[in-house]
């Protein structure tokens, strides 16, 4: 008895009405071991068009109408796919393999309670036996509803999936995957609507029912960190072939096709470790005030927002300041980038810091009056480069270094989206030579999708020119992502600062425990 | 700033105002180097004519063409506002940038300074200048700009103080860029639509301004003709004469129109 998913020999091609056949997979073959002892995730990792979804659905079939199997065996253990008619197939989808998808919105019927969608399956294909009763499904459900780490599983059971977050809907359509016990889960993307912090959520969870259930996962991504995170085993997809395979260590760490090889490059997985221990920048017993306009003219009185704080940033060390608005982690930071003053205690920096900063809001940080190419200039002109030859030379070479095009020198700030003007700030920060950047909730105001570009963006700056970063974030789970230490501020105190796995493992401040909970609850 | 051709059409303030002011500008222009009739050359045979071919605007009670004065006066009309409002506008703009930015003090001090003048009706200030200065065409564009200071320093101040607060300058300041070209570079350039706003409202009320004066005869001295002059020498001759206050009147309304239209406009043009 074969106990794995198979692919054989799989050829597809699209067909569309007068037009030549195209083909998009091309004698793929791979396979995944099923069940106890042999379950394992593997990822299937290309871009978009590499035919790696193709394959999932050919599985499922769930091909559309244009789409030919030219050759090729999908095996489940003894049956092969290709072969069964839809009702057979549609048996074999229900118990044994079920696949869960990219988009948590679409996939759930909005005009369906969640109890009964994910209880639909069960009420369809009746599993291994003998029909089951409702008080029987309504049971199993909310078990499956609880097993994904769902609260309140009762409350879930009865709300509709507008009611749900993403990463809420995301875990029905695991437990409506799960509640036959499936040997196989197909996952197509299904962390990349999320944003970073619920995707880490959502793979721990796919993680521990692999663990606990023993079902081989089938994880398609075109995110190599997640692909990493997750999966034993990698498949890299190129133009409908499989150009690369094997553990997942050795293809991103020692890719061998050149396809993989610009692939691992263009990810910046791995966070840069800070370059020494020494000190760029002390706080020792820093106070900040807040004094209102009116009352710096009278003199009158001010207003302590920051406590005591001590704190020290390393050389090329990314910290993270958490906390929750009004917790006084940016007037700290104004502190420290010297817009506040109003401060008691030692500020002590590295003479060549030139701290800068990067804002939350990208469209009120860029001047509306100038060009880009005169903003970017501006540091330059700061620094002393007289020759205007030069400064523009500089200028669109760090454009070009921040992902943004020539035309962009011209440009007017109101011409740029959120993400692009992000970039600007953070060139523009290069470009004064600034060995600290001091980042105030830089990607709160984008979309998810420019979200963890700008972070990518961010980490590649870190590593590439080994600057410091101080990262300001209310998001615990985002500040854990990519800092080294964090800080945790509460009502202008810190009160916890340590290592980032060690304060998300072991959080030994109450407030700090609550902030996680929180968070977790959202999800 | 770049202005598309589709803004401006689209902005019927802002394209009949500019043609009107335009208009006002060239008439002005051309008085000064050509008139259809000589300005002061006064002829007994042909007073207070009637508008005719010869005269499109009649003659005064000198015999002189209106409009050939008119077209003149539009050249001291212009240079009066002109130079009272550059005078206003950028006195009014250094005060407000620097009170805005550096508040304290000098703010208090010199923002008192313009409430006071503020709380005066102008011409009544203007009056009292003049009187103190004397009469003539400098000592008007003087006191004039002065009276037009304290507006451009209040919308400028106001500006500043807004852009203070905005992240483009906090980078600027964490940049290092010093506080006067951070004040004159950084942030004057995004107060311009305002300023500009403010400035047709100024031009206006020298216009105006111009006009009452020398209604009063403080201003611009006979024979040169002035708008408001001419005005003023008409109303002798309301009756028999209509024409001759009718011309400068009909020209004033014109102008103002043109510019408030332009102000706004300009206040309605966000680039």
């Amino acid at each position: 008895m074969k106990r794995a998913f198979a692919v054989e020999h799989l050829s597809i091609a699209f067909q569309d009405k007068n037009e030549p056949l195209q083909t998009v997979v091309s004698d793929v073959s791979f396979s995944i071991g099923l069940g106890k002892g042999k379950s394992e995730i593997v990822g299937v990792v290309g871009e978009s068009g590499s035919g790696k979804s193709m394959t999932a659905l050919a599985a499922m079939g769930l091909l559309k109408d244009n789409a030919r199997v030219l050759q090729g065996a999908i095996w489940l253990e003894e049956q092969n796919l290709l072969s069964l008619n839809a009702k057979e197939l549609s048996r074999v989808q229900g118990s044994e393999m079920s696949m869960i998808f990219q988009e948590p919105m679409t996939s759930l019927n909005p005009l369906m309670r969640i109890g009964e969608q994910v209880g639909e399956s069960l009420f369809l294909h009746p599993g291994h036996g003998a029909k089951l009763s409702k008080k029987e499904i309504r049971r199993q459900v909310l078990k499956a509803l609880e097993e994904v780490g769902l609260e309140n599983a009762e409350r879930v059971y009865r709300q509709f999936p507008h009611e749900l977050s993403g990463g809420q809907r995301q875990r029905v359509m695991i437990a409506q995957a799960m509640i036959n016990q499936p040997k196989l889960l197909i996952a197509d993307e299904p962390t990349t609507a999320l944003d970073v912090m619920v995707q880490e959520q959502i793979l721990e969870l796919l993680r521990r029912l692999h663990r606990e259930k023993g079902v081989s996962i089938l994880f398609i991504s075109h995110d190599l960190a997640v692909i990493e995170k997750i999966c034993s085993r990698v498949l890299v997809m190129y133009q409908g072939q499989i150009v690369e395979e094997g553990a997942v260590s050795q293809v991103l760490h020692h890719p061998k096709h050149e396809y993989t090889r610009t692939l691992v490059e263009r990810f910046p997985r791995f966070i840069a470790p800070p370059r020494s221990k020494q000190n760029v920048l002390t706080l020792r017993d820093v106070s900040v005030f807040y004094r209102e306009r009116k009352a710096e003219r009278s003199g009158a009185q001010r207003r302590e927002i920051v406590h005591h704080a001590n704190l020290e940033i390393r050389e090329g060390e990314i910290l993270g300041l958490v906390g929750e608005s009004g917790s006084g982690k940016s007037t700290l930071a104004k502190a420290i980038v010297g817009l506040n003053p109003q401060y008691e205690g030692e500020i002590l920096m590295q003479p060549d810091l030139q701290p800068q900063m990067v804002f939350q809001d990208p469209f009120g940080s860029l001047n509306p009056a100038h060009t880009i190419g005169w903003i970017l200039s501006e540091p330059l002109r700061i620094i002393g480069i007289k020759s205007a030859k030069e400064r523009k030379e500089r200028v669109l070479q760090m454009l070009e270094n921040m992902g943004l095009s020539k035309d962009f020198y011209n440009r007017y700030a109101r011409e740029l989206s959120g993400g692009q003007r992000q970039r600007v700030s953070i060139g523009a920060a290069l470009l004064r030579d600034s060995k600290l950047l001091v980042a105030d909730e830089p990607v709160s105001a984008l979309d998810v999708t420019v979200q963890s570009q700008i972070l990518q963006l961010l980490l590649e700056v870190h590593r590439q020119n080994g600057l410091s970063i101080l990262f300001i974030s209310h998001d615990l789970n985002l500040v854990r992502h990519i800092c080294h230490r964090v800080a945790v501020m509460y009502q202008g105190e810190i009160v916890e600062i340590g290592d980032a796995q060690e304060i998300y493992r072991s959080p030994k401040h109450p407030y700090t425990r609550r902030l996680l909970q929180v968070e977790n609850m959202n999800l | 700033m770049r202005v598309k051709r589709s803004d401006i059409v689209q902005n019927k303030y802002l394209l009949i105002g500019g043609i009107l002011t335009g208009l006002f500008i060239l008439v002005a222009l051309l008085g000064q180097i050509w008139t259809p009739y000589s300005v002061t050359q006064m002829d007994p045979l042909s007073t207070n004519l009637a508008p005719c071919l010869a005269h499109p605007m009649g003659t005064d009670n000198f015999g002189r063409d209106v409009l050939s004065r008119v077209m003149n006066g539009c050249g001291t009309t212009l240079w009066v506002a002109l130079a009272t409002v550059l005078i206003g506008g950028i006195v009014g703009t250094v005060i407000g940038a620097l009170t805005g930015y550096f508040g304290g003090w000098l703010d208090t001090v010199l923002m008192r300074i313009c409430d006071i003048i503020l709380s005066f009706p102008s011409v009544l200030l203007a009056l009292l200048f003049i009187s103190l200065l004397g009469t003539g065409t400098d000592n008007m564009i003087l006191a004039l700009g002065i009276l037009f200071i304290p507006s451009f320093a209040r919308i400028v101040r106001g500006e500043v103080m807004r852009c203070l607060e905005l992240d483009f300058v906090r980078s600027a300041k964490v940049m290092g860029v010093r506080p006067l070209r951070l004040i004159f570079v950084h942030i004057l350039p995004n107060t311009l639509v305002s300023l500009l706003t403010t400035a047709a409202i100024a031009f206006n009320n020298a216009v105006l301004a111009e006009a009452s004066m020398s209604y009063l005869g403080l201003g611009l001295q006979p024979p040169l003709p002035s708008l408001g002059r001419m005005l003023s020498e008409a109303q002798g001759y309301l009756l028999t004469a209509p024409w001759y206050a009718i011309a400068p009147g009909v020209v004033i309304v014109l102008i103002i129109l043109g510019f408030s239209m332009l102000s706004e406009g300009l206040r309605n043009w966000r680039p």
